[in-house]
């Protein structure tokens, strides 16, 4: 798998995550300071799990699939540590405003 | 999560299923945990074993291109020969590019023969062996300081120290099953893991290292549901026997057959006969597998009718650890089994093991690895320090523990600090030890485990947060003076290294500033905690006046609440 491979895989789970992130309550708080309304949040849940869904359809149309999948649980563990630390680093610097 | 009369009643029903599981979630944890974070931690730098081994070999020449496999075979093969003329079996394993030299060990004639060596080491079982490296194109031997490099800390994961590995095996194994029943009962025990999947309260305490052991422990969970599992099924055999026990010798044979390969040798024929070139059995290997397919080449009897060639797979190829191998008569060439398949049950095993070990994956897939690996080592980590933060609150008196509380809050503080003190101290070690000393790799892992006792005994006789603070800090410092340490003793100093391009070294020394970065936050951090305070402290003062005067102005007064002395909001039952 080649850098660029695992570079759209990243990219698509950090797009998954911080879309799922974007449609549950407490991020909402933080990122935009005012819950969104049901049918939004839904739309953003939606997105994100769509994101997961074409990071696994990458995953399985790697040359070897059982490495894609590996890698693939690898990039998700990634991305969503790297959305949580953007929320706890937007909500610290954020405050001192 | 309103305090109100209905949580009393329901602290009066029985436990539920999410109390349970936390109990036992927190009681395998808490057994378990000190030696789990051990494995964890050198099961993580494990993933790089490799890399740190070359580290610590600074005589070894920086990754080159690699030659064809089937002369760098050949050469090293003759080079064995002419120092042991009859050899009835060496094995070579061929240079890959994460590992740039090759490596050989055979059989030694008996003593007095020729060939046999003075000092060799033996085998348990009998039967002296040498080993040894070679430059990949020339086959002319290396030499590297005597250590065990980054096998030390593969070994130890699985192994411990000071004892047989059976026990060391047993040991882990045991620690593994408690971790497995602690990722299960703290899945139930999670609540809201959904809806808390984003959630973490900075500056809050206990639920601060709470949120963090949380996060580190669901973002992870896939990885550390199968490291664990996946270990356990290595050693399965070892831990479930009764199988395998009620099969005869020859299935029990043909069974672990299926699992590693081990072809010994025949019975010499006594005739002898010319092996052929070992470059055309590579070459078949590398037509079936693939260019750089061949990781090994074994040659038993050589030189005898009888002789064999056996070349293995690579192992980086492919995920499960099932043996692939080819066997050739050495004298005609002819193939004589091919094994590129096990039974299902074998496959199963060996893809688990591959998935363990991980030495498939390339190179951001290996980061990764390592990243999820060390984050499962904090989740450890926080896990055995949420112990006491969370009792710490509770103490009645603060300044006197209780024996459990001191034992857990000391061994903390030994495990996770102590342990990186230690395993910089190898690195240590191994560049300031005499080149020529006696038993010098066996005192390189010494350095290991005295730095380790050192650790704990400070630990033991400094109060608790200065012992964290002050540890911490000396892991920070062991780990970002290493790049200088190397630059002053070896021929390898970091901006040669940058220069170069020689990324084994580089990344090794901006890896091991990183986590001394790491460390020097941690004790930055703990140095500057100040525990939240307490009023009701005031009205625990008064017991310990000698006068049993009961100071009415310091008692609470009923319009104030009894501060939270942590008491869990009801829906958090960790």
């Amino acid at each position: 798998m080649t850098p660029a491979w695992h570079l759209l895989m990243f990219t698509l789970c950090l797009g998954a995550f911080a879309a799922l992130a974007l449609g549950m309550e407490r991020p909402q708080e933080t990122l935009l300071q005012r819950p969104l309304g049901v049918a939004a949040s839904r739309a953003w849940r939606l997105a994100g799990w769509g994101l997961l869904a074409a990071a696994l359809w990458l995953a399985l149309a790697a040359p070897g699939w059982t490495r894609g999948l590996v890698a693939l649980s690898g990039h998700t563990s990634a991305a969503a540590a790297l959305v949580l630390l953007a929320l706890v680093l937007r909500e610290r610097w954020g405050a001192t405003r | 999560m309103s305090k109100t009369p209905t949580k009393a009643k329901a602290q009066a029903a029985p436990r539920g299923i999410r109390q349970t599981m936390s109990d036992l979630h927190i009681w395998t944890g808490l057994l378990a945990g000190w030696i789990l974070y051990a494995m964890f931690l050198t099961g993580t730098v494990s993933y790089f074993r490799e890399e740190i081994s070359r580290y610590m070999r600074p005589e070894l020449p920086a990754a080159q291109a690699l030659p064809d496999a089937g002369q760098t075979a050949e050469r090293v093969a003759a080079s064995i020969l002419r120092q042991a003329p009859g050899t009835p079996q060496m094995r070579i394993t061929l240079p890959t590019p994460r590992n740039p030299t090759a490596s050989a060990f055979w059989r030694l004639p008996a003593d007095g023969q020729p060939g046999a060596e003075a000092g060799a080491r033996r085998r348990r079982g009998g039967g002296a062996f040498g080993e040894g490296l070679f430059d990949a194109a020339t086959a002319e031997r290396l030499h590297a300081r005597a250590t065990t490099g980054g096998d030390f800390f593969f070994r130890f994961h699985f192994n411990l120290h000071y004892m047989p590995p059976l026990w060391g095996r047993w040991i882990a194994g045991l620690c593994a099953m408690f971790m497995l029943v602690a990722i299960v009962s703290g899945v139930i025990t999670h609540k809201k893991i959904f809806i808390d999947f984003f959630t973490f309260r900075w500056g809050k305490g206990q639920r601060s290292w709470l949120d963090a052991h949380n996060a580190l422990s669901v973002f992870g969970l896939p990885f550390h549901f199968m490291i664990t599992w996946s270990g356990l099924i290595t050693l399965m055999l070892m831990y479930m026997p009764w199988g395998l026990q009620s099969m005869a010798p020859p299935e029990r044979a043909a069974v672990r057959a299926e699992m590693r390969s081990f072809i010994p040798p025949e019975q010499p024929a006594g005739r002898a006969a010319p092996l052929r070139p070992l470059a055309d059995f590579v070459q078949q290997g590398e037509q079936r597998w693939g260019a750089g397919g061949v990781g090994a080449v074994q040659v038993n009897l050589a030189g005898d009718a009888n002789a064999r060639v056996i070349v293995t797979r690579q192992q980086a190829q492919r995920i499960a650890t099932t043996p692939h191998y080819l066997v050739f008569d050495g004298t005609t060439g002819q193939m004589l089994q091919a094994k590129d398949a096990s039974g299902p049950a074998a496959t199963t095993q060996g893809v688990l093991y591959g998935l363990h070990l991980g030495r498939f994956a390339d190179i951001v897939t290996r980061w990764l690895y390592f990243l999820v690996s060390l984050a499962g080592t904090a989740m450890v980590g926080t896990g055995l320090v949420l112990w006491t933060v969370k009792r710490r609150a509770r103490l009645p008196d603060p300044d006197r523990p209780y024996f459990g509380f001191r034992l857990v809050e000391r061994l903390n503080i030994a495990a996770i600090a102590g342990l990186s003190l230690g395993m910089a101290g190898m690195l240590w070690a191994n560049r300031l030890l005499p080149l020529e000393m006696a038993q010098r790799a066996a005192w390189e892992v010494h350095a290991v485990f005295i730095l380790w006792a050192a650790a704990l005994a400070w630990a033991l006789l400094r109060p608790a947060k200065r012992a964290w603070v002050e540890l911490l800090w000396l892991a920070a410092a062991a780990l970002a003076l290493l790049p200088l340490l190397t630059a002053l003793t070896t021929e390898r100093p970091f901006w040669r290294s940058l220069m170069d391009g020689d990324w084994v070294f580089a990344g090794m020394e901006l890896s091991l500033l990183a986590l001394a970065a790491l460390h020097a936050a941690l004790a930055w951090r703990t140095q500057r905690h100040q525990p939240r305070q307490r009023p009701a402290r005031k009205a625990a003062d008064a017991p310990r006046r000698p006068a049993p005067v009961a100071p009415a102005s310091v008692t609470p007064t009923p319009a104030e609440p009894v501060p939270a002395l942590a008491t869990l909001p009801a829906g958090e039952s960790a």
